[in-house]
C-alpha cells in the first residue's frame, strides 16, 4: 500500500464516517427495530382467540425442536442446497462468459436474462404449470417423439419445485458473477497462459479465485431467499413439500400463532447465518469481507 | 448517463409528490372497500360509482387473518366496508373493531335471507349483513375414475391413488375427516382430533395437490379425477365441463358465510351504507352471485339468477342443516395445525 | 485464442439457457390470445382480453403506483447501499459488521413475517399506511442487493487510482465522481436492476404495509390470479414484457455513449 500522509488519513476516516451514516440510520431504524420486535414476539404466548398474551414463555422454541418441525427445516435446507448448487452450475458460466464478451454481446446477453425478470414471477410460474401439467406442453412433446406413452405426472413433484427455484433466482447468480468477473484483469490470465498454463488451469488458478467474491455474493443472494420462498412449493409442489416458509406462513394466517411464527423465523435466521459463516470459512475469510 | 439518472430521480420524486398530494376527491367522497378480489363484477363497481358519485378504492387481502391484523393496527380506521368470513368476524366484533349497523339506513333490509342471519358471530344481527355463503363440495370426473363418490369417505378409496386435489384449509379438511368419524367440525376434544389425524394420514397416498386457489383447473386439465373445493370453484368447474359430477357429501355439509361489516372508525360510513344498498338491490345482487359463484343470500335475487346457474347458487333446502365452522380453543386449534403439518409431510 | 470446441459449447449452453428462460413466457404470451377464459383449453385466437385490459383503469393506476414505488425504493437503495459499501470498505469496525449483517436480514426471512413485523412497527411509529410505508418497506429489502453487489466489486479493487488522484490534489468529491463511481457503476447498476425488479414484483410485504388508497400492480395480479388465471392477466404480462424489453433495449442504446464505456476504458485502458 502506498504511504499515506497523516492528513489524508484523517480526511478519509471522516469522509467514511459520513458515508456510512445513511445505512446506519436506515438499518437501525427500519430493520433493527422490526427485528427487535420479532425477537421479543418469539418469547410471547398466543392469546386464546386472537393476538398475543404478554407472558414470557420458551414454549415456542421447545415446540420447534420436535421431529416434525425439525423435519421441515431439514427439507428447506435440502431444497435450498439443491437449488443453490444447480443455480451456481447453470449461472456461473453465463455470468463469466458474459463478462468476457465484447460490449455489444455483453448487452445482448444481459438483456436476454433481464427481460423476463421484470415480468411478474407468479405469471412466469404459471407458465411452468402449463409446461409441466398432465397433457401439458412437455407431455405432448415427449409423447409426440414417442419417448413416453402416457402423460407423466410431472407437476407437483420435487424436480418441478427445483426448476421453479432455479427459474426465480438464476438472475441473481448471473448478475453477481458478472459484476465481479467484469472487473477481472484479463492480463493476469493471459500472463499465466503465456507461462504455459492450459486454459483450464489458468481459469482455476487465476480467474476463478478472483471471481469468488462475486460467486459467493451470488450464493448468498440465491441461498438465502430460497430458505424462505414458499409460493413456489405452493404452486409447483402442490403444497406437498412443506418448507419452513410454508409453516411460518400458515402459522401467521390460519394458525393465528404469530409468536410461534416469529420463533420459527428467528431459528431460520440463525440457521441461515451459521451456514453463511460456514461458506465464509470454507472459502477463506479475508477475500469475502464484502459479503457479510 | 449521470445526467439521465439525475433527471430520472427528479422525475420520480416529482411523480411521488404529485400522486401523494394531488388525490382529487370527488364531490361525494370515497368508499374504501376491503375484501378479496373477484367479489364483485366490474359492472357493479362501475355502476355504483356512476349512480352515487362515490369513488371506490378497492383494496384486497389474502387471508382473513391479514385483514384482522390490519384492522387491529389501524384501530378500525382506514376502511369503510369489509367483507370477510364468519369466524373472523366473531373476533372482529369481540375486539370492538366493528360498529353497530343502523338498519333503518338499509333500504332493502328485508331481502336478506334469514337462513344466513342470526348466526354465532352476530346472533342479534347488530353488526353484520350477510353477503354470500359457501359450502366446500366434492366434484369429480366420472370419465376419469371408476369410483363412485357419495361422501367424504370415498376420497379414501384406494382407486383414487394420486388422483385427489384438496383445498388448503386445514379446519375444513380435518373437519371432513372428523365427519367421517361421525364427529362435529367444531369438536374441542383433543383425543377425537388426534384420532381424525391418524385417519387423515391414510388419505395421503391419494393426494396429488393441495391448494386454495384456482382449484377448478386441477380437475379441468385432467390433473386429478376428484377434488374437494370451495363452492365457487366447484361451480366454475361445472360451468366449464357439464360432465363433471357435484357431490353433496352424505356425512353432512360444512358451510361458511361471508358477511359485511363497517369498521368502528370507518372514515366514510355513509358510503358503506350506500354500497350495501346498491348491491342488495335484487337485480344487482343476482349479477354478483352469478359472478362470484357463491350461494345467494338475497331472496329477491333468487328468481333473477339465470336458469343454468340457479341450481348451484340457491341453497338446497336441506343444506341449511349443515354445520358452520367456528373458532375453537387455542389448544384444539394448535392440534389441528399439527395434524395438518403431519398430513402434508406424509403426502410428499 | 482457440475458438473450436469450447466456443461451440458456449453457444449451445447459452442457447439452452435462453430457451428454458423463454418457454414459460412464450406460453404466457400465446395464452393471452386465447378466446376461452380458462387456461386449460384453447378456443381460438382473440384480442378481446387486450380490450378488457385497456378498460380496466384501476390496473393502470396500479401500474403507475408500482413504477413510482419501485423507482423510489430503488433510488433510495442505491444511495444507502452504495454509500454504505463505500464507507465501510477497508474499515475493520465491529459496528460496521453488525450493521451490514443487519441490513441483509430482510432478505433472509420469509416475506410474510417481515410484512407482519413492518405492519406492527410502522403503526407503532405512527406512520400512515400508504406510499410512504411501501417505499420504506421496499427499501429495506432493496438495500442488500445494492450493498452486496457494490461491496463485492470493491473487494480487491485497486485503490491506487484513487490514491494517486488524491495525492495529486483532487478533492474527494472529484475522486468519487471521476474514478470510484465509474469503477463501481456496473455493480450499482446490477444491484439497482435487481432492486427494481424485486420491488416491482413484491406482493406479500406490500399487502401488509399498503393503505386503502394505494394498490400496486403485483397485488392486483396476485389477487386476480387467486380467482383464476384469465387471459387478461396473460395479456397484462405480455404488455409488461414488451414495455420492459423496449425500455431495456432503449436504455442499452442510450448507454452506448455513456459512462459505461468510460468505466471500461478506465479499467482496462
Amino acid at each position: 500500500m502506498a504511504k499515506q500522509s497523516q492528513g489524508r488519513k484523517v480526511k478519509e476516516a471522516k469522509g467514511n464516517r459520513l458515508l456510512v451514516l445513511p445505512i446506519y440510520i436506515f438499518t437501525l431504524l427500519f430493520v433493527g427495530l422490526p427485528f427487535v420486535y420479532l425477537f421479543l414476539l418469539s418469547f410471547l404466548k398466543r392469546a386464546e382467540v386472537w393476538g398475543v398474551d404478554f407472558t414470557f414463555t420458551l414454549e415456542n422454541y421447545k415446540r420447534i425442536f420436535s421431529p416434525m418441525y425439525l423435519g421441515n427445516f431439514a427439507d428447506s435446507l435440502k431444497l435450498a442446497f439443491t437449488s443453490t448448487i444447480c443455480i451456481t452450475l447453470l449461472g456461473y458460466p453465463y455470468g463469466y462468459i458474459m463478462a468476457r464478451m465484447n460490449k455489444q454481446w455483453k448487452k445482448r446477453m444481459l438483456l436476454l436474462i433481464l427481460i423476463p425478470f421484470f415480468t411478474s414471477a407468479i405469471i412466469r410460474l404459471y407458465g411452468w404449470i402449463i409446461v409441466f401439467r398432465s397433457n401439458g406442453v412437455l407431455d405432448k412433446i415427449l409423447m409426440g417423439l414417442g419417448l413416453t406413452e402416457k402423460p407423466l405426472k410431472l407437476l407437483y413433484t420435487y424436480p418441478a419445485v427445483v426448476v421453479g427455484m432455479i427459474y426465480a433466482l438464476l438472475p441473481f447468480m448471473i448478475l453477481a458473477v458478472y459484476s465481479s468477473a467484469e472487473k477481472l484483469d484479463y492480463r493476469l490470465v493471459e500472463a499465466s497462459r503465456d507461462l504455459g498454463a492450459s486454459s483450464w488451469k489458468a481459469f482455476w488458478t487465476v480467474s476463478f479465485p478472483l471471481t469468488l467474491p462475486g460467486l459467493l455474493s451470488g450464493v448468498v443472494l440465491t441461498f438465502v431467499p430460497s430458505m424462505g420462498l414458499f409460493f413456489i412449493a405452493d404452486l409447483l409442489g402442490g403444497n406437498k413439500i412443506v418448507l419452513v416458509g410454508n409453516v411460518i406462513q400458515e402459522q401467521m394466517t390460519k394458525g393465528r400463532n404469530q409468536p410461534f411464527a416469529a420463533a420459527l423465523s428467528v431459528v431460520l435466521l440463525i440457521l441461515t447465518w451459521l451456514i453463511l459463516k460456514l461458506y465464509r470459512n470454507i472459502a477463506g475469510t479475508s477475500e469475502l469481507e464484502g459479503i457479510f | 448517463m449521470k445526467k439521465s439518472l439525475l433527471i430520472l430521480l427528479v422525475l420520480l420524486l416529482f411523480l411521488t409528490f404529485v400522486t401523494g398530494c394531488g388525490n382529487k376527491e370527488q364531490e361525494k367522497g370515497e368508499l374504501n372497500l376491503y375484501t378479496w378480489d373477484g367479489m364483485f363484477p366490474p359492472e357493479i363497481l362501475e355502476g355504483f360509482e356512476k349512480e352515487t358519485g362515490y369513488k371506490i378504492n378497492f383494496s384486497h387481502f389474502d387471508y382473513d387473518e391479514d385483514m384482522l391484523a390490519k384492522l387491529e393496527e389501524t384501530e378500525g380506521g382506514d376502511y369503510d366496508l369489509v367483507i370477510a368470513d364468519d369466524y373472523i368476524i366473531e373476533v372482529v366484533i369481540a375486539e370492538g373493531l366493528s360498529q353497530k349497523l343502523d338498519t333503518s339506513k338499509l333500504k332493502n333490509y328485508e331481502q336478506y335471507n334469514p337462513v344466513f342471519m342470526s348466526q354465532f358471530y352476530d346472533p342479534k344481527n347488530e353488526y353484520t349483513v350477510p353477503y354470500a355463503a359457501g359450502i366446500p363440495l366434492i366434484v369429480y370426473n366420472p370419465a376419469a375414475t371408476d369410483v363412485e363418490i357419495k361422501g367424504y369417505e370415498d376420497l379414501w378409496n384406494p382407486g383414487l391413488e394420486d388422483n385427489v386435489a384438496l383445498i388448503a384449509n386445514y379446519r375444513v379438511i380435518n373437519g371432513i375427516t372428523l365427519k367421517t368419524l361421525g364427529e362435529s367440525f367444531n369438536t374441542e376434544n383433543l383425543d377425537t382430533i388426534k384420532k381424525a389425524g391418524e385417519k387423515l394420514l391414510q388419505l395421503a397416498p391419494n393426494v396429488r395437490v393441495i391448494n386454495d386457489s384456482n382449484t377448478q383447473d386441477f380437475i379441468l386439465s385432467g390433473e386429478v379425477a376428484a377434488g374437494f373445493f370451495y363452492s365457487s370453484q366447484v361451480v366454475a368447474a361445472k360451468m366449464a365441463n357439464a360432465d363433471l359430477k357435484i357431490v353433496y357429501p352424505e356425512e353432512g355439509l360444512g358451510f361458511g358465510i361471508m358477511a359485511s361489516f363497517i369498521p368502528s372508525k370507518a372514515p366514510n360510513a355513509e358510503a358503506a351504507y350506500a354500497f350495501l344498498d346498491y348491491i342488495n338491490k335484487p337485480e344487482n345482487a343476482a349479477k354478483c352471485y352469478e359472478y362470484v359463484g357463491y350461494y345467494c343470500a338475497n331472496k329477491g335475487a333468487e328468481d333473477l339468477i339465470s336458469a343454468e346457474m340457479k341450481d348451484f347458487l340457491v341453497l338446497p333446502a336441506d343444506a341449511a342443516a349443515g354445520e358452520i365452522i367456528q373458532n375453537v380453543s387455542a389448544e384444539a386449534e394448535q392440534l389441528h395445525s399439527e395434524v395438518w403439518s403431519q398430513f402434508r409431510n406424509a403426502c410428499e | 485464442m482457440k475458438k473450436t470446441f469450447g466456443h461451440k459449447l458456449t453457444i449451445v449452453y447459452v442457447a439452452i439457457l435462453t430457451v428454458l428462460t423463454y418457454v414459460p413466457i412464450l406460453l404466457t404470451v400465446i395464452y393471452s390470445f386465447n378466446e376461452s377464459k380458462l387456461s386449460t383449453v384453447w378456443n381460438g385466437f382473440s384480442l378481446k382480453w387486450y380490450r378488457e385490459l385497456f378498460r380496466d383503469s384501476d390496473l393502470w393506476e396500479a401500474l403507475l403506483n408500482s413504477l413510482i414505488l419501485a423507482g423510489s425504493s430503488c433510488l433510495l437503495a442505491i444511495v444507502i447501499g452504495t454509500t454504505g459499501a463505500l464507507g465501510m470498505h477497508g474499515r475493520k469496525s465491529k459496528a460496521d459488521k453488525a450493521v451490514a449483517g443487519l441490513s441483509l436480514m430482510p432478505i433472509m426471512i420469509p416475506e410474510i413475517i417481515l410484512g407482519m413485523v413492518f405492519l406492527a412497527v410502522f403503526s407503532f411509529m405512527n406512520l400512515p399506511f400508504g406510499m410512504l410505508t411501501l417505499i420504506i418497506a421496499h427499501t429495506t429489502f432493496c438495500v442488500p442487493y445494492v450493498y452486496s453487489m457494490v461491496k463485492a466489486r470493491l473487494v480487491g479493487m485497486d485503490k491506487a487510482y484513487a490514491e494517486a488522484a488524491l495525492d495529486l490534489g483532487a478533492t474527494p468529491v472529484r475522486v468519487f465522481f471521476d474514478i470510484t463511481l465509474p469503477l463501481i457503476l456496473p455493480a450499482i447498476l446490477s444491484g439497482a436492476m435487481l432492486s427494481f425488479a424485486m420491488s416491482f414484483d413484491d406482493v406479500v410485504i406490500s399487502i401488509f404495509v399498503t393503505g386503502p388508497k394505494v394498490n400496486t400492480l403485483p397485488i392486483k395480479i396476485y389477487t386476480k390470479v387467486k380467482t383464476g388465471v384469465t387471459p387478461e392477466i396473460n395479456a397484462l404480462a405480455t404488455i409488461m414484457l414488451v414495455i420492459t424489453a423496449l425500455l431495456l433495449v432503449g436504455a442499452a442504446f442510450i448507454n452506448k455513449i455513456g459512462v459505461k464505456e468510460k468505466s471500461e476504458k478506465g479499467e482496462r485502458k
